[in-house]
């Protein structure tokens, strides 16, 4: 018998634990449990990035999402949790219909995703020699591999580990620090950076503070019909 | 059972966690009727497709780097962390504000729009 | 020297700075406007100031003329047009005339015009429901018309061009028309407006012919020589230098021997025998070369050819002179019109529509004497053969017009064909080569006509009616005017003692009548001799029907009781005019030193402003070369012979005019009645005033009516008949293309579209249900589906 493998111990523990949470979230109808659920199944899927590497993205799930939006969400619970409304039952034939929809949708996601997972395991060459085994026109469903034969082949298991936060935070203004001694041409296309996208999503969350205000705002004329009609 | 435990994990397993949570997104959002519970389904969506960013970009996983697109994962899912709380900002007003002058938050009433 | 044209620039810009003043705020100054009347006299009062400095200074300068230009309007090409002035005696003299007259009616209409102080309520016109209208007053526009006519007749004195002289010529017809319908809601007076306008159009016709030939034969506008650019005058009659008397003579007795313009080093050689009467330069009447320019041009285009010979024999034959004589007459059509002459003097006693200072300065200082002048301004230009019709036209027209005089029973009308009779003297005395004769009357006939005018006005004001039936026995109501009103009959008649001394009328009409007579002496034909006995005939007649008017009006007992309770004397504001006009009508030209007339100031300087002239007889030649025709020298007439006899002739005739009004109206021998019906149709005839408005009716009127009736017909059966149908025929087609083709095919392709596209949405909407968690069913399914669609439908 191999030796537990620890990594893919948290896998599967951080990974149980947001999937079945998710379920949770579905099949729960009470909308104050569903909120908690949804919490823990976020968070679960924090610990799976940090398993993936992806620190600072991890760190990011849990100040942002789970701390800041889902407390939102949280609050919007409260603040609707009236008991007619705590939880509104769904027809039969409405949840038929989800579970054929979704049931549909994870049959295909699912091969797909174990069909990727084996050529990205692959090594490099044989990878290569798969894909131009095809026959040309034909499209690709993963549109990554097609050229560079000459990179050599890569250790099997790379497991070093490298922070990513400064990599990330240059990249925001820029500079891709992590590709300049990429020989990959292809790779290299990238070397400009996020500026462009991180200004962008500044001014629309500039937008977004505005037009939440406005919508929120508390309306008189609103609250007196509201009040006449109690 | 025990095999699965000592075998590496691979792009594939997160892949499917992204896509039970992506699904279970879905079907949230196709099934509660309360206003809420459609913007969790909406979070379970998006978190969904960063489990599949993060992993793309993970240099653990994909140990062909033809397959790695490296830090523009770790990039897009920030984005899209960014993104989903302005979206659940607005969400929540709007939710508040039909709240406010429907006094139910049962999306199968607002249909206004109905053609 | 060169203040003079400023001075008199200044003294024609004044009333048009009164105008435009007046035009902007008019109605704002004082009460009702009556401080607009103050700005009116101070502008003309000004001018007059200015003229006589100008002529006091002018007695200083030994120049014939001074001409210049003041602003270039617009240059295109050799065309130039100018604001510019010629100065000679006769300027500055019909200035100060102008603005002392103008002065006066100024003042007189301050009290003739009070009325218009207030509403008017003008029981001439009445209105639809039988009401009398009643509209604002209109003082201050009166004088702003007042103004702009002063200001359009002082720049035809001084202008310095025939361009400019025909702007302003329009400028006084079209202030004239201002002013005679004046009470534009009478329909007699915008009748009476349109008549004089449309009358002189006639005219003005005739004068841009003239000055089309002027301009395209001799390309210039000018009158003198300014810049040492030689004007009109000096064209038509280039100075010719003869240091000896005899060659004088000859070049004289064949003046168009000499075409070829002088050469202008001779006329330099000239100058210091400028100005001197007995100096032997003289200035004959020549073909100009741009006359003889345009004819040879003409002879050519008709085939002959320019050979030396040829171009000799033209020369000789005055080839070109048609052209002087068409120019001549095209101007003198122009002051036919303006001078309301034989053909065209209808639109005159029309003009008495207009208020009564009006008639006063239309008839005498401004209008009519703006033809006259011009006529005086353009005397050497005119031939002999001109000069002629000038002499035909005026003597008609002083005998028609005196005629009709002696029916006329409206006060104002007798004098308007008493105007018309003096103008045709003046003309008469211009055409016969009595130039200073025919502007002496014009100056002495302004005065005593405006104040005869102004009389009557006076008298008009008083008893509130035009008709002299209505009047008589005023003269104990009101002697002023009375009194005056005697004075300007009795210059108008000429009165004085024989050959001592007179009133101002007596000097013109004596010289009037020696030329007249000089002129039928001279020439064996019975025409001129006729004329000149209607000249002196019509001294009667004017002494007849003037003592007639003034005996009416003022002796005899009331016609009309009610009004000869009522009438009073006029204000003083009106009588002081009245005394300043008649001390003028007296003694403008009372000789001083002597009783020889032609030592009268007045005299004497118009004799300085004689038309550059070679002071000879003007003679014509027919055909053979033999003279025809000529008019004589105007000095010749003072000789002692003629004089005498033309001036007892003219007594004579005036006493006996006089005499027979004495008997008729005065003494009342003879019934007046009973004359007028035993000569029934001659009675008739003149009350009709010869028939001629029915005449002009029947001539052009009617028969334009006729023309205008059938084009009228055409258009109505014709061309409407054709356009209806066209219109008609169109229209069918047009509703069965509608039908057919718009209405079935385009229209049903559109409607069919547009019904299938709604069908097509209502369809659709049925998958709109507004649900939210359907729509995102759906959005899973086509996610779902494009999957498979991608997976097996492409990949295979």
């Amino acid at each position: 018998m191999d030796p537990i493998n620890w990594h893919t111990l948290f896998f599967l523990l951080f990974a149980g634990i947001a999937c079945a949470f998710a379920l949770g979230v579905v099949f729960s109808s009470n909308v104050v449990r569903m909120a908690f659920f949804l919490i823990i199944s976020l968070a679960a899927t924090a610990g799976l990035f940090f398993l993936a590497g992806a620190d600072f993205v991890g760190a990011m799930q849990l100040v942002l999402y789970v701390g800041g939006t889902l407390v939102l969400l949280v609050f919007g619970v409260m603040l609707t949790a009236q008991s007619p409304f705590i939880s509104i039952r769904t027809s039969g034939g409405d949840w038929i219909l989800a579970a054929l929809v979704g049931g549909s949708m994870l049959a295909i996601l699912v091969p797909t995703a174990l069909m990727i997972g084996e050529r990205a395991n692959m090594p490099s060459a044989e990878a290569d020699a798969t894909t131009r085994a095809e026959p040309p026109g034909a499209i690709q469903p993963v549109v990554m591999a097609k050229e560079e034969p000459t990179v050599a082949m890569l250790p099997p298991v790379p497991v070093e580990s490298r922070p990513t936060a400064t990599n990330i935070g240059q990249a925001l203004i820029g500079v891709r620090v992590d590709k300049l001694e990429e020989t990959n041409e292809r790779k290299r296309a990238g070397l400009a950076g996020y500026v462009m996208p991180f200004e962008v999503i500044s001014i629309h969350l500039l937008v977004v503070l505005v037009g939440a205000a406005f919508l929120a705002r508390a309306r008189r004329r609103a609250k007196s019909r509201f009040a006449d009609a109690a | 059972m025990l095999s699965l435990l000592s075998e590496p994990v691979g792009l594939s397993h997160y892949l499917i966690v992204g896509a039970v949570m992506f699904v279970s997104g879905a079907v949230c959002m196709a099934t509660k009727r309360n206003a809420l519970g459609v913007l969790m389904g909406i979070e379970l969506v998006l978190n969904g497709a960063n489990v599949n960013f993060v992993a793309f970009g993970s240099d653990f996983l994909a140990r062909n780097p033809n397959y790695g697109i490296g830090l523009d994962g770790h990039v897009i899912a920030l984005f899209v962390i960014v993104l989903a709380a302005a979206e659940a900002a607005v969400a929540l007003a709007i939710v508040l504000n039909f709240y406010n002058n429907h006094a139910t938050i049962d999306v199968d009433k607002a249909d206004e729009l109905k053609g | 020297m060169e203040t003079i044209p400023t001075l008199l620039g200044a003294a024609w810009l004044l009333p048009l700075v009164s105008f435009t003043l007046i035009l902007l705020f008019g109605p704002r100054m004082g009460k009702a406007g009556k401080a607009a009347s103050y700005v009116a006299i101070g502008a003309i009062g000004g001018g007059f100031v200015l003229s006589l400095i100008a002529l006091f200074q002018w007695r200083g300068i030994d120049e014939p003329y001074l001409a210049g230009e003041w602003y270039t309007l617009a240059q295109f090409d050799s065309l130039k047009l100018t604001i510019g002035y010629y100065v000679d005696t006769l300027t500055v003299v019909m200035f100060c005339m102008v603005t002392l007259i103008a002065t006066c009616i100024h003042f007189y209409a301050v009290g003739y015009m009070h009325e218009e102080l207030h509403d008017v309520t003008d029981h001439e016109v009445t209105l639809a429901d039988g009401s009398h209208l009643t509209r604002p007053g209109r003082f201050h526009r009166f004088f702003q018309y007042l103004s702009l006519f002063c200001f359009s007749m002082l720049g035809i004195v001084i202008s310095g061009n025939i361009a400019m002289t025909f702007v302003f010529w329009e400028l006084v017809g079209i202030c004239s028309y201002f002013l005679i319908g004046f009470y534009i809601e009478r329909k007699s007076a915008s009748t009476a407006a349109n008549k004089a306008f449309i009358v002189n159009r006639v005219g003005d016709m005739g004068m841009i012919i003239g000055l089309m030939v002027l301009f395209t034969t001799l390309g210039t506008f000018n009158f003198g020589d300014v810049d040492g650019e030689p004007g009109i005058f000096s064209l038509v009659r280039p100075e010719v230098a003869h240091h000896d008397d005899h060659a004088g003579r000859d070049a004289a007795a064949s003046p168009f021997a000499t075409v070829a313009l002088a050469p202008k080093a001779d006329a330099g050689d000239q100058s210091d025998h400028h100005g001197d009467h007995t100096a032997h330069a003289t200035r004959p009447l020549v073909v100009p070369q741009g006359m003889f320019d345009a004819a040879v041009r003409d002879r050519v285009a008709a085939g002959e050819e320019a050979t030396a010979e040829n171009l000799e024999a033209w020369q000789s034959s005055k080839l070109g002179y048609g052209l002087l004589v068409i120019a001549g007459l095209g101007i003198f059509c122009g002051c036919v019109g303006k001078s309301a002459q034989f053909p065209l003097h209808v639109w005159l006693p029309d003009a008495m529509e207009g208020p009564t200072p009006v008639s006063a300065l239309v008839h005498s200082a401004t209008m009519v004497a703006a033809g006259v002048f011009l006529v005086g301004r353009f005397y050497p230009v005119f031939t002999p053969e001109v000069l002629l019709a000038i002499a035909v036209i005026g003597c008609f027209t002083l005998f028609m017009a005196a005629t009709i005089a002696i029916t006329a029973t409206d006060i104002k009308r007798v004098l308007a064909y008493s105007t018309l009779s003096q103008l045709g003297y003046m003309m008469f005395a211009l055409g016969v080569g009595g130039w200073v004769a025919g502007m002496l009357h014009l100056i002495t006939h302004a005065f005593f006509k405006s104040l005869l005018f102004m009389c009557s006005g006076s008298v008009i004001h008083a008893v509130h009616s035009n008709e002299m039936t209505d009047m008589g026995g005023l003269l104990k109501k009101m002697p002023i005017t009375a009194y005056t009103m005697l004075v300007g009959c009795l210059a108008i008649i000429g009165a004085g003692i024989p050959l001592v001394i007179g009133l101002s009328g007596y000097y013109s009409k004596d010289a009037i009548l020696a030329q007249a007579m000089l002129f039928a002496e001279q020439d064996e034909n019975g025409l001129f001799r006729l004329m000149f006995f209607v000249a002196a005939g019509g001294a009667a007649i004017t002494a007849f029907y003037m003592f007639r008017l003034w005996f009416m009006t003022f002796l005899g007992e009331p016609r009309d009781a009610h009004r000869y309770e009522h009438a009073h004397e006029s204000p003083k504001v009106m009588t002081y005019p009245l005394l300043v006009l008649s001390f003028f009508a007296i003694f403008v030209a009372t000789p001083l030193t002597s009783l020889d007339m032609t030592t009268a100031p007045l005299t004497a300087a118009l004799d300085e402003a004689r038309p550059a002239d070679d002071h000879q007889a003007r003679t014509a030649e027919d055909a053979a070369g033999a003279t025809w025709l000529s008019i004589p020298y105007e000095h010749d007439s003072h000789t002692a012979r003629i004089h005498t006899q033309a001036g007892l002739i003219a007594f004579g005739t005036a006493m006996g005019g006089l005499l027979l009004a004495c008997c008729i109206y005065w003494w009342r021998l003879v019934n007046p009645r009973e004359v007028a019906d035993m000569f029934r149709p001659i009675y008739r005839f003149l009350l009709g005033k010869w028939w001629f408005d029915e005449l002009y009716d029947r001539l052009f009127v009617q028969p334009t009516f006729f023309f205008s009736r059938i084009i009228a017909g055409i258009d109505k059966n014709l061309i409407d008949w054709l356009i209806d149908n066209l219109a008609a025929g169109t229209r069918w087609f047009c509703v069965g293309f509608d039908t057919w083709i718009d209405r079935l095919f385009v229209d049903g392709l559109v409607n069919w579209t547009a019904r299938k596209i709604y069908a097509i949405g209502l369809a659709f909407r049925a998958v709109q249900t507004g649900n939210l968690r359907q729509y995102i069913v759906l959005i899973v399914v086509g996610t779902v589906a494009l999957f498979i669609l991608a997976t097996f439908g492409f990949a295979g």
